[in-house]
């Protein structure tokens, strides 16, 4: 699995925005070298970053915002 | 606005003796990720120094500027949230604060998120630190619809207060302008008067410092040990007695911590002041409303029927349609009506008959229920591999994560942690362990990742633990929810509360037993709001992928170890090495053995393996008292296992081997431990 997008994240949790670099799990996951989970560097709470599906869905809700505006 | 003065990066390089040397300091403050190391250096230029702070291990940054035609020694401190430190980095800023001897402070804010840099100003507003505030990351803020009126806000803080851009540089000169005019703010959050009281006494007994005494005070009063150094070499023994006299008293007072306390009564005032200086735009609507919800959604008494509510949409979104309506039409329709039958025809049409055949469908002309085929037979890929993960545990994975997604865009989650945050302290952790359990209701996995949520080893080590034993994660759920259907209400019962009742006890024991201390709760509270559907879809896609790709290839490796240990004929081999266990301490039949090998897997896999084998009793109304009891028993046992192999992995990789095999060695004896007692009480009292 590829390693991190480095770009801005807001946390899910306490709504911290934060650039997703160094902000990765661990380099030792035993399941996926460098998978995509980001941690919040506030909180520390973790989710997955889109990526694959959701981030292609992800990509055309913004285009689609982006055109609305 | 032209500035008269401005910073320029010096032409020459400057050694560390020579910055610190520089006639006036100023300290660059503020929440982690709000751009203050962009801003040091348009202030410094490429020349600084990083060092260690004294005696820890946290870098600080140390650069030069000519700030209003003076040389400044700039110093960037670790990114804090809060004054009271909860870490290392955040103890080295505050010890900066406390211990360099004269500067002005200038803290950056992240405009998008000025309620949580509001709370550090009040904080230093309280601390007497003449400061100045930079609003950064104006632009973004501003393209969000947030209008943050900065007149306003200054005269609320009676501080100069100034938006930038970072990154573009905008702002800089006001801000540089405003720098060397930084005053003490007056602003002051006030306190309930039984805090305010003990302020007062407290105050003359501390010795002074650069930091004001009601700023340390409230350190004092929150129990703040990291200041027990400063106070035993200024303070007297007799009133060190009377300063932990007054910090008793006041505790005894509050069921909560005073660091709770504290940190509550300061967020209203720094919720106060955000809102008379912050419109939204169209998010801003209904805003009241939500605020309402969200104070009721955390109070112990009015948080009950709100969480019942979301309780009841939870359960019936996940329960009823994701785990009965959507199971029903995959399992039966899609898959044993069409897919099964498909496939098997057509491999019957593309493999010729013999040994391969056999291999991928069985035998010709039986049943696929009744074959063993590698492909369709009862561990085949198509019918139990594929079936298992696709049509039972899919609609729950989806559901659920649906579920947690809105949750979590909607800002309930945190609400939930405040409101049970009583409820963990008596496990030895605080509210913020609902979190890492209520994902472990998902992926036990992914929520023994989260687990470090929690701040101290103690507290990470009693939620892996109680991930590991007691929360069934959505694909175990789903073949509980299945096989609880086939049982009697009582026997449900029976479950659920013994369960429950390991989660709480465990929990218990572990917090008395497990060395170290818990952690004081601190979590911010982003606004209430309708759930996007955009985020909400988002979410639950990323949450659904990361869980697919871990769980699926574990389906197909189960089957086929499975079908490996059946052909070899080690499936017999194994029943009966487990049988002492399996049916002579459990008393289950001897075939549940299989079952509980796949455990190992996943525990999921092993409750499906039971099913298989209750199933035809459960939809003919077949079942009998000793079948209910064997399978109360059997699913207690395999829902207490570690959850998965995947699981065990992430226990080691989080917690380090040594705790992740303890963990390990205490669960699997004390799941077959709590199934015995199980059968044994309830063939006694059920």
């Amino acid at each position: 699995m590829p390693a991190l997008v480095q770009r801005q994240e807001r946390c899910p949790l306490c709504g911290m925005a934060f650039d997703a670099e160094g902000q990765g799990c661990r380099p030792s996951c035993p399941l996926a070298t460098g998978c995509r989970v980001v941690c919040c560097p506030s909180c520390g709470y973790s989710f997955p970053q889109e990526s694959g599906w959701a981030g292609k869905l992800k990509g055309w809700l913004d285009r689609r915002k982006e055109a609305g505006r | 606005m032209t500035p008269s003065s401005g910073a320029s990066a010096r032409t020459q390089p400057l050694d560390h003796k020579e910055i610190v040397a520089a006639p006036r300091t100023l300290v660059l403050v503020g929440n982690p990720n709000v751009g203050k190391s962009v801003l040091f250096g348009a202030l410094t230029g490429k020349y600084v120094t990083v060092s260690n702070y004294p005696g820890t291990t946290v870098e600080v940054t140390r650069g030069a500027a000519e700030i209003g035609g003076l040389r400044w020694h700039v110093l960037d401190t670790p990114g804090t949230n809060n004054l009271l430190p909860m870490s290392e980095d955040e103890q080295v800023t505050r010890d900066i604060l406390l211990r360099e001897p004269e500067y002005v402070c200038l803290q950056v804010c992240d405009a998008k998120n000025l309620r949580r840099g509001l709370l550090l100003a009040c904080q230093l507003a309280e601390a007497g630190v003449p400061f100045t505030l930079a609003l950064n990351m104006a632009d973004e803020a501003a393209a969000r619809g947030i209008r943050i009126d900065t007149d306003r806000l200054s005269g609320a803080l009676g501080i100069d207060v100034v938006s930038t851009v970072a990154v573009q540089r905008t702002g800089l000169p006001l801000l540089l302008e405003r720098i060397p005019e930084a005053g003490v703010s007056k602003f002051r959050p006030r306190y309930d008067a039984a805090i305010e009281s003990a302020l007062s006494e407290l105050e003359p007994l501390l010795p002074a410092a650069r930091l004001s005494r009601r700023s340390l005070g409230l350190m004092v009063l929150a129990g703040d040990d990291s200041l027990q150094p400063w106070l035993a070499s200024g303070a007297s023994a007799v009133r060190l007695e009377r300063i932990e006299g007054i910090r008793r008293a006041l505790a005894s007072r509050y069921p909560e911590s005073l660091r709770f306390v504290v940190a509550r009564q300061r967020l209203a005032a720094a919720d106060r002041l955000h809102d008379q200086v912050v419109t939204r735009g169209k998010a801003s609507a209904g805003s009241a409303l939500a605020r309402r919800i969200g104070a009721w959604s955390t109070d112990p008494v009015k948080g009950i029927p709100v969480l019942l509510l979301v309780l009841a949409a939870a359960y019936l979104f996940v329960g009823v349609f994701g785990a009965k309506t959507l199971v029903d039409f995959l399992e039966n329709t899609v898959f044993y009506d069409h897919v099964v039958p498909w496939t098997e025809a057509f491999l019957r049409f593309v493999v010729p008959a013999g040994a391969v055949q056999e291999f991928l469908v069985g035998p010709p002309g039986l049943p696929f229920r009744e074959t063993s085929g590698f492909v369709i037979g009862k561990y085949g890929l198509v019918s139990m591999g594929l079936a298992y993960g696709m049509a039972i545990v899919l609609p729950i994975v989806a559901t659920f994560f649906l579920s947690f997604s809105v949750l979590e865009d909607s800002g309930y989650l945190p609400r939930l942690a405040v409101m049970v945050n009583r409820v963990f302290k008596w496990m030895g952790l605080n509210g913020k362990a609902v979190l890492p359990m209520v994902l472990g209701l998902g992926c036990d996995t992914m929520a023994t990742m989260t687990a470090r949520i929690m701040e101290t080893r103690k507290e990470r080590v009693i939620v892996t633990l109680l991930l590991a034993l007691a929360v069934p994660c959505s694909a175990q759920i789903a073949v509980i929810f299945a096989m609880l259907q086939g049982l009697s209400f009582a026997a449900s019962l029976w479950f659920s509360a013994v369960i429950v009742l390991v989660l709480f006890l465990v929990g218990w024991l572990a917090a008395r037993v497990i060395p170290g201390r818990g952690s004081d709760f601190v979590l911010e509270l982003p606004p209430l709001r309708v759930p996007q559907l955009g985020n909400v879809l988002v979410k639950t896609l990323a949450r659904m992928e990361w869980y697919l790709r871990e769980a699926l290839p574990l389906f197909v490796l189960g089957t086929l170890l499975l079908w490996v240990l059946d052909r070899t004929h080690m499936l017999g081999l194994v029943e009966r090495a487990a049988a002492p266990v399996v049916v002579g301490i459990l008393q289950l039949p001897e075939q549940s053995a299989s079952a509980f090998i796949l455990g190992f897997l996943r525990r999921d896999y092993a409750a499906a393996g039971l099913f298989q084998i209750y199933q035809p009793y459960m939809s003919t109304g077949t079942m009998t008292r000793v079948m209910e009891i064997q399978v109360t028993v059997a699913l207690v046992t395999v829902t207490l296992f570690i959850p998965c192999i995947a699981n065990f992995l992430m226990i080691l990789k989080e917690r380090g081997w040594k705790t992740g095999l303890a963990i390990s060695a205490f669960v699997l004896p004390f799941a077959v431990g709590v199934g015995a007692a199980v059968n044994l009480l309830m063939r006694r009292f059920y």
